[in-house]
């Protein structure tokens, strides 16, 4: 499984269709994203981040730069992003993060 | 020496800076900066604590007030974070600001052995802060970048992974 992340329309998925020659429909069908908002409701981040890595791709956009929520649900809803994606990128063979639409190997090579 | 971690929420910089500090010969400290104001504090602590226990810090709390704080020379202490220590100091009685707080941060490197800082990635959530957010931002960013400056060692972990910004190595 390849990880991707970075901020918000940062170009992840562009980047993926890009360098593996992928089509939106390819994208569609052999990746997913937007996992972090999938964190919040998890009852095991382990088993989700275990489920997610069946994906050949899984992207997540990085939510956990701002200030502390006061909220404590949107607070919780960070920090189950941020530990999705320590347990995604244990798992992928590559993690690469994309910053302003420039790919970096946090993980293994790019691609 | 001056090691300086730098993530988000639950990037996994805690996990790193304390693997970091295991690598380093002497003694370790974990230096709690974290006021117990609530359960929701008390259970944070507690988890930290339990994810740490194999790796033989003795632990301190302290709130404020670094630079009156003796320690063993050949001490290895990593504290934890920066953030918290900068509200304690500026929200606290007496209340003071950042330049206070570097210059307790600068005596107690020159006390220990290595001194390893984690500081929150705080500053991607936008501008549109209420009351006195974000002259607290402004603070704890120039302490980051003095801090920065003074380490031979910056990283950024980014979902549990070492981006190193300065110095060699992982």
């Amino acid at each position: 499984m390849i990880f991707v992340t970075g901020p918000l329309f940062a170009g992840k998925r562009e980047y993926i269709c890009s360098a593996l020659g992928w089509t939106e429909e390819d994208l569609a069908r052999r990746a997913i994203w937007d996992v972090q908002d999938l964190a919040a409701d998890a009852p095991d981040l382990e088993a989700l981040a275990q489920d997610l890595s069946r994906h050949e791709v899984v992207i997540a956009t990085e939510i956990g730069g701002g200030v502390v929520p006061t909220d404590p649900a949107q607070r919780q809803a960070r920090e189950a992003a941020g530990r999705l994606s320590c347990l995604l990128a244990q798992r992928a063979r590559r993690v690469i993060r994309v910053v302003c639409g420039l790919p970096q190997a946090m993980k293994g090579e790019l691609l | 020496m001056l090691t300086l971690v730098i993530g988000g929420s639950a990037s996994g910089k805690s996990e790193y800076a304390e693997a970091h500090v295991c690598t380093l010969p002497g003694s370790r400290i974990y230096l709690a900066t974290m006021e117990p104001w609530d359960g929701e504090c008390r259970a944070r602590i507690a988890r930290h604590r339990a994810a740490r226990t194999h790796r033989n810090f003795t632990t301190i709390e302290r709130y404020r007030d670094l630079e009156h704080l003796p320690l063993p020379p050949d001490s290895n202490v990593l504290l934890e974070c920066l953030s918290n220590l900068l509200a304690n100091e500026r929200y606290g009685t007496p209340s003071r600001q950042a330049d206070q707080v570097l210059e307790s941060l600068i005596h107690l490197a020159r006390q220990c052995r290595h001194l390893t800082v984690v500081t929150n990635e705080v500053f991607s959530g936008g501008t549109d802060y209420e009351g006195d957010t974000l002259a607290y931002l402004h603070q704890l960013a120039w302490l980051n970048r003095q801090l920065a400056r003074r380490a031979e060692r910056v990283v950024e972990v980014v979902c549990s992974l070492p981006n190193v910004l300065k110095g060699e190595g992982p």
